[in-house]
């Protein structure tokens, strides 16, 4: 019994649940800096930057508008936050073993996933300044546009495999190719879906500082304003954790030790990518992303979706 | 859809300097903009009128930080023609040579601005690296990386020596390369251009109606250029290009800047080439005798007009400056109009302002 | 293949420019933990050959700022006193002066916390 509680305990708070998480997140979120940093020719931020700055915001005042709803900006943070903890639970253990894994959890992790920009939006609309109502208003366009995409492209991986569990689209890997090989342009996409949901750039237009301030969040500070980063950076691992599995199972991904560093290599190297990616490309308009996105994104992805099908 | 006016404020973090703007939106399209001026209006003109002429050239170099420089040559020439004095051909010189570099500090500038603006932050901070060196060279000759203090009424102060003309040479042929790689990255970049072609729209009598100057003229296709229309300071004797484009946007803009850099950098090779022997300045009499004069040159963003009165005593009468900003704000709100929101800050950071000249 | 080059080239021309940034040494100045190069002709303090000043005060005159002043009883007894926290550091004064005096150093000026430090007599002649 005391045994049970204390594992129970142990996976919650240290590994894979809060502490791994947070500091997972950290640390990927330092890296991307320095790399962007480096990439300019700066010399970028020390490795505890991240630490603290949380650190910071938790000892800031915190005030609001008069006329926001205080309950309600509290919850949102705290719900999105929430929501990507137990997401990163789910996808960080089916690294080490396939028994948290049950018939459907895929669908619940890309949901999870995918509430965060929603309430993004709703965070905006709560505090009720000009230039959050704006920046909300666009984001909500783009959270329809690539959450879609994400869902689509995954549900690709999902179907090849012909089973709705992260054991499950692992296993099939395993036995066969990674489906990485198989299915490269929906790789592809996949990431660009991912940098949308991110809100990195080049699809950073709700925090675009020039001309939003910051978007919805411009009102917050403190400590809800550290919930909202700390959601970002465990979003950004999450992410990554979950293309990861769901592409490059397999060949270089097991449940050994091995496995485990290949896929932790992995995952810095998308994030690499992610970084580079950033660098290299402005700040497009939200017609622009959206036209990108209907007209091209989508329906490749659902062609390769059908070709699964087929073959 | 209903109609938000959306304050870009005095203080927004898309400009360099407290402006104020009320863009009416209409769902995302840009209706209309009410233009608000004077946040930095100091009576610069005012306070010429009781300090000597000497104490003058100190005050007009504050009117504005990044062509400094041309404020008091434009001034020094004006005083020069009451006095009806001549200035030596080096000192001419070291005075053309300090102005194109100011040139190149400015349109440099200029490129990170607009480049983080539109979100490339990489271009920015690759463009005010290279702009490092044009201070440090500016350092090296006058003392002061944007406040250069090296003009007198009658030529310069400071002469330049033989080591420092080597390491302008170096200086200039290593900032020729990182220019034209710049070229490369604007002229290619296919996310640069889709955020600035086709927006900013002038046509070229346009330009002609609203007496714009400088390179937003030049990116409509007018060839308005002081320095070849009437050559003040003995640029008749070096040889260079006016760019002119005609598409007429954004884009066209950043194209014409970006050569005039280049232009401005084979400039400067040719002034340290040809530089004369001999003076830099000659002595000023006191006592400036009663008259007018005009005065004009190209600053980085357009042509400079400086009218100075002198009536005999030891302050002038009536200093009017003419800065070229004004010209390009009042475009502002035609340029503006029919845009999409996210079109508005790189509009506002192509058109170059300086609203410290423009205020006074 | 020029033409895929070429075409590749036009999507990413940055590309590049980041790797050959990432190898290098970073420009950033990491000023206060490393010296800094001030060039000769930086305009720093203001100081005073004594044995030159013969007490002409055409410093005082042209100084846009009001900084220098001159207390003077006769024409051999005279304090020179300058203000460091008006003074706009434009080198007006050593351009001026005739008998090559006053002139520019190229020493930091430090910030200080109390006013005694902005100022500073230059020379002091007066009798007792």
């Amino acid at each position: 019994m005391m045994k049970e509680l204390f594992e129970f305990l142990f996976s919650m708070m240290i590994f894979p649940g809060f502490l791994f998480l947070v500091a997972l997140g950290m640390l990927f979120h330092w890296i991307d800096r320095k790399l962007i940093a480096r990439f300019e020719g700066r010399i970028g931020p020390p490795w505890y930057q991240p630490l603290a700055d949380t650190i910071k915001l938790f000892a800031k005042e915190d005030i609001l508008p008069i006329g926001t709803n205080e309950a309600f900006a509290l919850l949102l943070p705290l719900t999105s936050f929430a929501t990507v903890l137990t997401a990163g639970f789910y996808i960080f253990s089916a690294f080490i073993t396939s028994n948290t894994s049950f018939e459907g959890d895929f669908i619940m992790i890309v949901f999870l996933l995918s509430l965060p920009s929603l309430l993004f939006f709703l965070g905006g609309w709560t505090t009720s300044g000009i230039y959050s109502i704006l920046g909300g208003h666009r984001s909500l366009l783009k959270y329809f546009s690539y959450e879609v995409l994400f869902l689509v492209t995954l549900s690709g991986a999902s179907i090849a495999s012909g089973s709705w569990s992260l054991a499950g689209i692992r296993s099939v890997q395993e036995n066969g190719s990674p489906f990485v090989l198989s299915q490269m342009v929906g790789f592809m996409l996949a990431m660009a879906g991912l940098i949308g949901k991110l809100k990195r750039s080049p699809y950073d237009i709700p925090k675009a500082k020039s001309e939003m301030i910051v978007g919805p969040l411009t009102e917050y500070s403190g400590k809800k304003l550290a919930m909202w980063n700390l959601t970002d950076y465990v979003q950004t691992v999450a992410g990554i954790a979950l293309l990861v599995q769901c592409y490059f199972s397999g060949l270089w991904i097991t449940y050994s030790p091995v496995g485990i560093f290949t896929s932790i290599l992995l995952m810095l190297g998308l994030q690499v990518s992610l970084a580079i990616i950033s660098t290299i490309f402005t700040r497009l308009r939200i017609d622009q992303l959206i036209d990108l996105n209907w007209k091209i994104f989508i329906p490749l992805s659902l062609l390769q979706n059908i070709l699964i099908i087929i073959l | 859809m209903s109609r938000l006016t959306i304050p870009i404020g005095p203080q927004h973090p898309l400009l360099k300097e407290p402006l104020s703007f009320n863009i009416t939106l209409e769902g995302e399209n840009v209706i209309d903009s009410v233009l608000r001026l004077g946040y930095v209006h100091r009576g610069i003109e005012k306070l010429a009128e009781s300090r000597s002429y000497i104490q003058n050239i100190t005050l007009f170099e504050r009117v504005c930080g990044i062509c400094s420089h041309i404020h008091t040559t434009t001034y020094c020439q004006a005083v020069e023609g009451l006095l009806g004095l001549e200035v030596p051909r080096r000192g001419v010189y070291i005075r053309m040579l300090l102005c194109e570099l100011e040139r190149i500090h400015s349109h440099l500038l200029w490129l990170g601005v607009l480049a983080k603006n539109i979100g490339l932050n990489t271009v920015f901070m690759y463009a005010w690296r290279d702009r490092e060196i044009v201070l440090d060279l500016m350092e090296e000759i006058s003392g002061g990386r944007v406040s250069h203090a090296i003009n007198t009424i009658g030529g310069v102060r400071k002469d330049l020596s033989q080591e420092q003309i080597q390491k302008l040479n170096n200086g200039l042929t290593d900032l020729f390369d990182r220019v034209k790689d710049l070229l490369r990255i604007v002229e290619n970049d296919r996310s640069f251009k889709a955020r600035t072609r086709g927006i900013g729209f002038l046509s070229e009598e346009e330009v002609q109606r609203f007496c714009v100057v400088g390179p937003v003229a030049r990116a409509s296709g007018g060839r308005v250029d002081l320095r070849k229309d009437t050559p003040y300071a003995h640029y008749d004797e070096l040889s260079f290009n006016v760019v002119t484009m005609n598409e007429g946007d954004v884009w066209a803009r950043a194209m014409v800047r970006i050569h005039e850099t280049s232009e401005a950098i084979r400039l400067c090779e040719q002034m340290v080439e040809k530089l004369p022997s001999g003076e830099i300045a000659a002595t000023m009499k006191r006592k400036v005798p009663a008259g007018e004069f005009i005065s004009r040159s190209e600053a980085p963003r357009g042509e400079v007009i400086y009218f100075v009165k002198s009536d005999g005593s030891q302050s002038p009468a009536r200093v009017k400056v003419r800065t070229p900003t004004l010209t390009a704000l009042i475009t502002l709100p035609k340029q503006l109009r029919g845009l999409q929101m996210a079109d508005v800050s790189a509009v506002v950071a192509g058109v170059d302002l300086c609203i410290a000249c423009a205020d006074r | 293949m020029k033409k895929i080059l070429n075409k590749i080239h036009s999507f990413f021309p940055l590309l590049p420019n980041i790797f050959s940034a990432f190898f290098s040494k970073p420009e950033t100045e990491n000023y206060p933990f490393e010296k800094t190069h001030i060039p000769e002709r930086y305009r720093g303090r203001v100081s005073i050959r004594e044995e030159n000043c013969v007490g002409c005060s055409l410093c005082v005159l042209d100084c846009p700022a009001s900084a220098l002043e001159i207390e003077k009883e006769s024409k051999t007894q005279y304090r020179l006193l300058h203000y460091r926290d008006r003074c706009t550091y434009c080198g007006q004064c050593e351009q001026s002066c005739r008998f090559d005096a006053i002139y520019m150093d190229n020493d930091y000026i430090k910030p200080a916390d109390n006013k005694q430090d902005f100022f500073a007599v230059l020379v002091d002649r007066k009798g007792s």
